[in-house]
């Protein structure tokens, strides 16, 4: 566990400090797996389904706002429906238009949940998708995961059924239409997978919000179950010919994933809660805290000892953010240089007056020290020691 | 010396000011009746687009039964239901919006109203 809270302690420093080069790179990778997604389930259309396009389409998602990336993803959609059949173009700019007009509205904030709704299916866990909904988001995410799970049923529709589709006479437009239509409401089991994602994110969020110790794990066990066994009552009730195993199976998965979100995002420990009461003019306050559970990166000490020439030795601390220039090192002396690297609190970096960055979750004060002054070898010896 | 109350102050400041900062300040520059009326309208407009895009893959579905009996059904009796449900509709959509823009206003001018109260805060540490 610890080494576990180590590297995440490692990867948050890693971001906060690099985080203008990681965000356009997850967009990149998003909107290339997104766009290789849906050409490998329509690739309709050969210009679109084309290796150079989807990187240059990831590369322009790389820097404009999360929103492009869906809406190339509708594109791309679109293009290759239209290579299907102009209809089914036409049914899939409909649904996409009422979702952007109708339901985007309100929550633009989760229009990234409309593309990983569909990944997540196509990676064989979509039960993950209410659980971190639920989990990171509010209930207004409800919608998007339903227009989500929407996308993905035209999206495997038009993909196991392009053959009979095709096969239509051109001339034969309205059966085309009503083909995509009556599939895209009479679908029992899309309507099923939307109550109970929607009853599931609804159910995560409270239980999450609750003043109970374990609230996470306990919202994540009852998501699970719950997204089960609406899913199984669907498919009793209304024959929605759902695997069983792949229900159950799928359910363990997102239970997994649901846990390693805790950890990330809500990693505290139950076992310091403290509780405390207060009270002012107004109020009385009781008051539940429950610490987080971190631990400070792995510090590393980087010792050099050059020996040079001369007699002359000089001792100097120097931080490693002060660069190469700052180094002062005496002409002809001996001089030991110690390199500390701490864990910084992220874009906190105070200066001190003499101009030494202080930086590191431990306390200690770097005081610049004379770089001229002389010492002893057992004096650079108990330094060393150090 | 450093004041590390102050330093809180004004990350939190900077922090809201990145995050939500920038687009509740568009929303408080606004008289409530105005930003709701506004969104509304803007809502009002978006339903309708909505129901036209409905009610156009309606008339495609239904085609064939329209063609053939385009001189013998009732065009008036048919327009009028379809306006009681486009009203219904556009009615409903615009509820649904007054209420969530009114919620989304008021949590806004709270925001704001914390946030420029951390100002008044910073700037009072920085009389003494």
């Amino acid at each position: 566990m610890r080494t576990l809270l180590e590297i995440k302690e490692i990867v948050i420093k890693i971001y906060g400090k690099y985080e203008v080069f990681i965000i356009p790179v997850l967009k990149f990778l998003l909107a290339l797996v997104s766009l290789l997604a849906i050409n490998s389930r329509l690739g309709y259309m050969r210009q679109v389904d084309n290796i150079g396009v989807v990187l240059i389409a990831s590369l322009l998602c790389s820097f404009l706002p999360n929103g492009f990336i869906l809406l190339f993803g509708a594109v791309f959609i679109l293009l290759h429906l239209y290579a299907l059949a102009i209809e089914v173009a036409l049914v899939g700019l409909g649904v996409f238009l009422i979702m952007a007009l109708v339901f985007f509205r309100f929550s633009p904030r989760d229009s990234l949940a409309v593309l990983f709704t569909p990944l997540c299916f196509f990676f064989k866990v979509p039960y993950v998708m209410p659980i971190a909904a639920g989990l990171l988001r509010t209930p207004a995410s409800v919608v998007s995961v339903g227009c989500g799970v929407v996308v993905h049923y035209l999206i495997s529709f038009v993909s196991e059924n392009a053959t009979s589709i095709s096969a239509l006479d051109e001339s034969e437009t309205v059966a085309r239409l009503r083909l995509v239509i009556d599939a895209l409401l009479g679908n029992r089991a899309m309507v099923v997978m939307i109550v109970a994602f929607a009853v599931t994110i609804i159910a995560v969020y409270l239980i999450r919000r609750m003043s109970i110790d374990y609230s996470w794990t306990i919202a994540i066990i009852a998501g699970v179950m719950l997204d089960a066994v609406i899913l199984l009552i669907g498919d009793l009730v209304y024959n929605t010919n759902v695997s069983v195993l792949g229900i159950l199976l799928g359910a363990v998965i997102a239970a997994l994933l649901g846990k390693l979100l805790q950890f990330l995002v809500f990693n505290i420990d139950y076992n310091r809660t403290e509780k405390v009461q207060f009270e002012d003019d107004e109020y009385y306050y009781y008051v539940k805290a429950v610490p987080k559970l971190t631990v400070a990166a792995p510090e590393k000490t980087v010792k050099k000892i050059n020996t040079q020439v001369s007699g002359r030795s000089h001792v100097q601390t120097r931080d490693p953010r002060a660069g190469e220039g700052r180094r002062p090192v005496a002409a002809g002396g001996r001089t030991v240089t110690v390199e500390r690297t701490g864990s910084a609190p992220r874009g906190v970096s105070p200066r001190t007056q003499s101009g030494h960055t202080v930086t590191g979750s431990y306390r200690q004060e770097v005081k610049p020290v004379d770089t001229t002054k002389e010492i002893t070898e057992d004096q650079i010896d108990d330094f060393e020691e150090l | 010396m450093l004041n590390e109350e102050k330093i809180i102050l004004m990350t939190k400041l900077a922090s809201y000011e990145g995050r939500e900062g920038k687009k509740n300040g568009a929303v408080s520059g606004y008289f409530r009746s105005d930003y709701i009326s506004l969104r509304v309208i803007e809502s009002l407009v978006s339903a309708a687009l909505a129901f036209v895009i409905c009610f156009a893959l309606y008339i495609f579905y239904y085609f064939e039964e329209f063609m053939e009996n385009i001189y013998r059904m009732d065009l008036l009796a048919f327009a009028q239901t379809m306006l009681r449900f486009f009203l219904i509709w556009v009615a409903g959509y615009g509820l649904v919006s007054y209420v969530v823009y009114s919620v989304r206003y008021s949590r806004v001018k709270k925001q704001q109203k914390k946030y420029y109260n951390n100002l008044k805060k910073l700037a009072a540490m920085y009389e003494k």
